[in-house]
């Protein structure tokens, strides 16, 4: 077999080769910063009744259960609260209520009192999405006369993405799912 | 004309010249063999098996077979480069005289000792199971996934993540545990979940082959579980444009194949060999019996060039492939906490009726996998041979979450990885010196891991790991036994996150370890011989493994890293029997391999309550684990025109410590297959209708409690297929219709991840065309 002449040969060794000219033992070490990532961290309950103001918060700062804070919502009898309910990502300091609101259509909060003061305590959504069905952003709480009891309050958020919203069900979605527990004085 | 080219075959084929011939006839064949152009081949085999003798063509190309019985042989004509010539000879003179012109192949092999050829090297093939893919077998399943097309090899299953993604599991293992030796390097991709398939284009051109078990000491620290190689077919040499059109369509996800080859050598530059390879595939969602598995599509696109020159004692080739994808999930599958997936497991079936739809949407992946190597080989005057391989491989792997609070989501991913690796290996391949011959080799591996967003499902990392080996076979008259041994070390820096504000750690771990094998093969008659092969092998754990933190989305999972776990460590026997004879063939395996520091998911005592619901939890922990099992293959053929086939594989998974079954094994399964071959017609010849049934039982050993629900019913799938060939001129033109789950059976697998939420797919027609150029 004949020997190629040495220049057809080094050209094609160059091409061969050129791929290693973009190798670079680059750095591995992490870039400054969190990175954005879909969170809420915390929840808010604001509930207005004649001038006094009952607030309750969830806070999962890390999103992932390490260090999640609820607090008990203390509520009077016989009163019947305006509430209202705000969601935010303490991380990247963004607002998410006001993005709930903007997909309202996609979205609905369900409400379940439970334990002893489910017969008491009762939460109807006020406001509604383009399709007049609930959204919960907004609702009233309210709590029959008696005496002093507790329970426990879920929240859920339901996201509706391929799930139709149809206002009584929930998707397989969930955005938000916390338990408050509930104190009637 | 070239220096001799020796190969596992060739050895074996040099030892047996030397056997004494035990009777003494007295009839001999003699000729010549010339190649295409009326020269001369030096070193041609010339072999006849059902007496295991042989002879070699002097410089001259003249060969001698002495002491032939009176009967009519078959004669093989054997030559690295050209294609194998078969011929009958009745022998009935006392000199026959048989001249023989070999064409040069293109479809050269390389000498590795597991891919051999021949009657006698397939019973002597490997000391450890090891099956494969022939390139007709390799045509018949075109378009399909890389896993896919392996669950017909024996006891390979697939692990899905609905249609568009599918995994390869070898014994009950895969991802970390299953090396993917592509073009000679090891395929490293992001193979950190089930839901990442491996990069590989279904139409490249590889010949694929899988060993089952630990896989000796020459592939690495990966390969505890098995090996799946493939290996591009050697570089055309002769100046002679040639290739092929393929086109395949699917009617279930109504998906589109295609691929198209261009090869040749150059006149100007004997020796110098090139190809073009480019495929793509694009498909909707599929359907199941009853519904549309919405948003389950893909679209690839892939390409690989080859560049080779081959000297008298050198070779040197590049290879550079693409692997591009975009696939989407099924978006029912996109939960948000446990009780949503009680929710979709009580309901059965999707919530939504899904339409069919081309458009992928978000949950999606798109993956972009480069890979480069160059490779090359020196004879030295001794004759054995240096052989170096480079790698370098950048993967790319891009998630996108259903949705994304603070950007688009169909263009936003939520995770965006690069994994770069370097490798080098370099052996040196002896020549059999008495009796023994062996591989003496170094390997090194760079690999770095950065999260391009600062995403955080697996940290960015830093791993070197080196390793040497060697390997010695001895082979006998009808013995052969090999031993080899292999040490490791692996660093590894990583970067977990400590929390959610951008404040990371910095950790280091070293691990250093031996892997060894012991085999041997005693072919105990002219077509059966036996292997056994006692193996240890050893895997550190992986990044996954040490630092993953979060919710796995599909199965509402929360998942914890555990940074002190150490390697697992495997002990295998395997005894495979083999039997190559006139009208039948038989390969079946037993083994059982015991892993000590098996490293799983466990479940944690307390599921973990975050902002959005209740998770449970699960822990990288390791216990002692053994799997044992039964697979293989039983062919018959009746005449030539009727072939039986029965494969089937039997996996046993249990936690020692625990125990209790392992979670997560393949079920049992038999396939059963009849292929009738029909007369040739005219210009249409080879033509074949087969029929092939799977039986499935339902898995009965699974851990209790852990999984939301239990394994799925056993069911059985009918494919139906015809396949044809039409001469066209000098050329052949392939063709082949296929019905897969003939009866549009309605199931759903232990192995898939979105068996909670949806069926497989249904019936499925598949059309393929294979058109040749040149």
């Amino acid at each position: 077999m004949q020997s190629p002449s040495r220049k057809p040969f080094s050209l094609l060794l160059a091409l061969m080769l050129l791929p290693l000219a973009f190798t670079a033992c680059d750095s591995t070490e992490p870039d400054e910063g969190p990175g954005e990532e879909e969170l809420i961290t915390k929840i808010t309950l604001t509930l207005s009744a004649g001038g006094s103001t009952v607030t309750a918060s969830a806070n999962d700062p890390d999103g992932d259960g390490s260090g999640f804070e609820i607090d008990t919502i203390n509520l009077a009898s016989g009163t019947t609260y305006t509430g209202s309910i705000a969601l935010s990502d303490e991380i990247n300091g963004e607002d998410i209520t006001e993005e709930v609101g903007e997909e309202a259509a996609e979205h609905q909060f369900f409400y379940t009192v439970g334990g002893q003061a489910s017969n008491r305590v009762s939460v109807t959504i006020t406001d509604k999405d383009e399709n007049g069905l609930p959204v919960g952003l907004e609702f009233t709480l309210a709590v029959s006369g008696g005496g002093a009891t507790n329970g426990t309050l879920r929240v859920i958020l339901s996201h509706f993405d391929d799930d139709p919203k149809n206002g009584t069900d929930q998707s397989d979605e969930t955005d938000v799912d916390v338990t408050f527990p509930i104190a009637v004085q | 004309m070239m220096k001799s080219i020796w190969s596992a075959c060739t050895i074996r084929l040099m030892l047996l010249l030397l056997l004494p011939s035990s009777v003494a006839w007295s009839q001999q064949l003699t000729g010549r063999v010339l190649d295409g152009e009326y020269q001369p081949l030096h070193g041609v085999h010339v072999f006849v098996p059902t007496l295991m003798q042989g002879a070699a063509t002097d410089s001259e190309g003249y060969y001698t077979l002495d002491g032939l019985p009176q009967d009519t042989l078959t004669v093989e004509y054997r030559f690295v480069g050209f294609a194998t010539v078969v011929r009958s000879v009745p022998i009935d003179n006392e000199r026959m005289v048989l001249d023989v012109m070999l064409e040069p192949e293109e479809l050269e092999l390389e000498e590795i000792i597991t891919i051999a050829e021949g009657a006698s090297a397939e019973l002597n093939r490997a000391t450890m199971s090891v099956s494969r893919l022939e390139p007709e077998d390799l045509e018949k399943l075109r378009g399909q996934n890389l896993a896919e097309t392996l669950t017909h090899l024996a006891g390979v299953t697939a692990l899905t993540t609905g249609p568009s993604i599918a995994k390869p599991v070898i014994r009950g293992m895969h991802s970390q545990r299953v090396l993917v030796l592509n073009a000679g390097v090891s395929q490293e991709g992001q193979q950190w979940g089930g839901e990442h398939a491996p990069e590989i284009d279904p139409f490249a051109p590889v010949r694929i082959e899988v060993v089952r078990g630990a896989a000796g000491v020459e592939y690495g620290v990966g390969a505890i579980g098995g090996v799946i190689r493939l290996e591009p077919r050697e570089l055309p040499v002769s100046p002679r444009l040639a290739g092929s059109v393929s086109m395949n369509g699917f009617s279930n996800n109504r998906q589109a194949a295609g691929s198209v080859l261009l090869e040749s050598g150059i006149r100007a530059l004997p020796g110098l060999g090139w190809r073009v390879q480019g495929s793509f595939r694009k498909a909707g969602a599929s359907k199941a019996p009853n519904y549309v598995i919405g948003n389950s599509g893909f679209n690839e696109l892939n390409g690989s060039l080859a560049l080779g020159y081959k000297g008298d004692n050198f070779a040197l080739r590049s290879y550079y492939s693409l692997f591009s994808t975009e696939l989407g999930l099924f978006k029912g599958a996109h939960i948000g906490n446990a009780d949503d997936l009680q929710r979709a497991l009580r309901r059965g079936q999707p919530s939504v009726q899904y339409e069919f739809l081309y458009d992928i949407e978000a949950p999606k992946q798109t993956v972009r996998h480069d890979l480069f190597t160059l490779s090359g080989h020196y004879d030295l005057d001794s004759g054995d041979r240096i052989e170096a391989q480079f790698g370098l491989q950048r993967n790319r792997r891009q998630e996108f979450d259903a949705h994304r609070r603070y950007g688009d989501p169909v263009n936003d991913p939520a995770f965006d990885l690069t994994l770069a690796t370097q490798t080098l290996d370099v052996k040196l391949r002896s020549i059999p010196r008495g009796s023994f011959f062996g591989v003496l080799g170094v390997s090194g591996m760079n690999q770095g891991n950065v999260n391009v967003e600062a995403g955080y499902l697996i940290p960015n990392f830093r791993a070197l790991t080196g390793g040497t080996y060697a390997r010695a076979t001895w082979v006998g008259q009808s013995l052969t036994v090999e031993a080899g041994a292999r040490l490791d070390h692996r660093w590894l820096k990583a970067y977990p996150r400590m929390n959610r504000r951008g404040d990371y750690a910095r950790t280091t771990h070293a691990y250093t370890n031996l892997s060894g094998v012991l085999g041997t093969i005693w072919q105990f008659s002219n077509s059966w011989s036996v292997a056994l092969n006692l193996g240890t092998a050893w895997r550190p754990p992986g990044v996954n493994e040490l630092y993953n933190f979060g919710v796995h989305h599909g199965t509402a999972q929360f998942e914890v890293g555990n940074s002190d776990i150490g390697g697992e460590r495997s002990y295998n026997v395997d005894m495979t029997l083999r039997h190559v004879g006139e009208n039948s063939r038989v390969e079946i395996s037993a083994f059982n391999n015991r892993m000590d520091g098996y490293i799983h998911l466990f479940p944690e005592n307390e599921a973990r309550v975050t902002i959005r619901g209740t998770f449970p939890s699960f822990r990288y922990e390791q216990t002692d684990a053994v799997l044992r099992g039964l697979d293989g293959v039983v062919e018959y053929s009746f005449l030539g025109v009727l072939e039986l086939r029965a494969q089937g594989s039997v996996v046993r998974g249990d936690d020692r410590s625990a125990g209790m079954p392992l979670i997560f094994m393949p079920a049992d399964r038999l396939t059963l297959g009849a292929a009738v071959s029909l007369p040739n017609l005219g210009k249409i010849h080879s033509s074949e209708i087969e029929l092939e049934s799977t039986f499935v039982r339902r898995q009965m050993r699974y851990p209790k409690g852990v999984d939301y629900a239990e394994p799925p019913k056993g069911y059985s799938l009918f494919n139906l297929g015809y396949r044809v060939e039409i001469a066209s001129g000098t050329s052949v033109i392939q063709l082949g219709l296929s019905v897969q789950n003939l009866l549009n059976t309605v199931y759903r697998d232990y192995l898939s991840r979105f068996r909670y939420f949806v069926d497989a797919p249904g019936r499925n027609v598949v059309l393929r065309l294979r058109l040749p150029i040149g």
